[in-house]
């Protein structure tokens, strides 16, 4: 970990990771929790705003100091990846943090 | 900065060189990087996870990528039914999985400016179909499909793709090629001349100037096609 990097605790990475989901579906009123899916039915981003969202959690990750994985094979299954749903999204990018 | 594949030798060194020359920060990347008149680190495109070190490091470094010229390439003309299996293989990783790789780990550093530039290159014996050339232009065909659908892609993010398709041109790359076979090809051309590396690296300059920024997901003939 960078000796520059902010100590951000898991709680606050997942926090931001939502707050991130959020900001980019422009609607205010939409909720989103650790079942929302991001890819497939019912999914609240398009796969525009997914890469949108990755460079967003990358620059949050570079802040914490890790690299945040967003291309791996384990990230792009559709049944097991992280982006499923928004709490696989947070969970993945918590583990991550914690690996570095 | 402007990343470039293949820049230890043939057109990536001469497009690596040209951009240098004029003032553009360069990054070339090659197998072997020795001794280049430009910044220049290791990677085989053919490797993903070196692609992926290299985009890594990169990222770390900070500074904004405005272009990704993917020039290594590799061939072997021979007849399809002549071309060992480990030969065709090595082709297809290096020509196409190669471009794709790169595309994939080096566009996320680009789209970040909302505007950016890749060039892939493609070949004439695409177009031509040419005989004893089957499976380099199998691997330059894919190439031009995925920079078709690459280019839609990036589109939303200001980013062009486009193809450089050059006929034969006096590199490494078509050293034992016989002149008359190279002279059968060039008559085919819509300009039957000898293109150069220079044409080529006019049109990467044409390419990387803003006022290209309405041409996305062509194939461009070095020479007509």
């Amino acid at each position: 970990m960078s000796a520059t990097a902010l100590t951000l605790d898991p709680a606050t990475l997942e926090a931001r990771v939502y707050a991130a989901i959020h900001a980019l579906t422009e609607d205010p009123f939409i909720t989103v929790d650790a079942t929302t899916p991001l890819i497939g039915d019912g999914r609240i981003v398009d796969s525009m705003k997914l890469v949108e969202l990755c460079l967003a959690l990358e620059d949050i990750a570079t802040e914490a100091g890790f690299d945040f994985d967003w291309t791996s094979e384990a990230a792009m299954s559709r049944s097991r990846g992280m982006f499923r749903t928004a709490g696989a999204l947070a969970a993945s990018f918590v583990e991550q943090s914690k690996a570095a | 900065m402007i990343l470039i594949t293949g820049a230890s030798r043939g057109l990536g060194r001469a497009i690596a060189e040209r951009l240098s020359a004029a003032g553009r920060g360069v990054l070339g990347l090659a197998r072997q990087p020795q001794d280049l008149p430009f910044e220049s680190m290791a990677c085989d495109v053919a490797s993903a996870d070196a692609v992926k070190a290299v985009a890594q490091a990169l990222k770390r470094r900070g500074e904004p990528v405005e272009a990704l010229i993917n020039a290594a390439g590799i061939a072997s003309m021979n007849l399809a039914l002549t071309t060992p299996a480990a030969v065709a293989q090595r082709i297809i990783e290096t020509n196409l999985l190669g471009t794709i790789y790169c595309c994939q780990q080096f566009a996320p550093l680009i789209i970040r400016r909302k505007t950016g530039t890749i060039v892939n290159f493609s070949t004439i014996a695409v177009a031509l179909g040419l005989k004893g050339e089957s499976v380099y232009a199998a691997s330059k065909a894919g190439v031009e499909g995925f920079s078709r659908a690459f280019a839609r892609e990036m589109a939303d993010f200001g980013v062009t793709v486009n193809c450089i398709a050059p006929g034969p041109i006096a590199t490494d790359l078509i050293k034992g090629v016989p002149s008359a076979s190279i002279d059968r090809i060039v008559a085919q051309q819509i300009i039957p001349r000898q293109q150069t590396a220079d044409a080529v690296c006019d049109l990467v300059d044409l390419l990387l100037d803003a006022r290209s920024a309405s041409l996305s997901g062509q194939v461009l003939h070095v020479g007509g096609a």
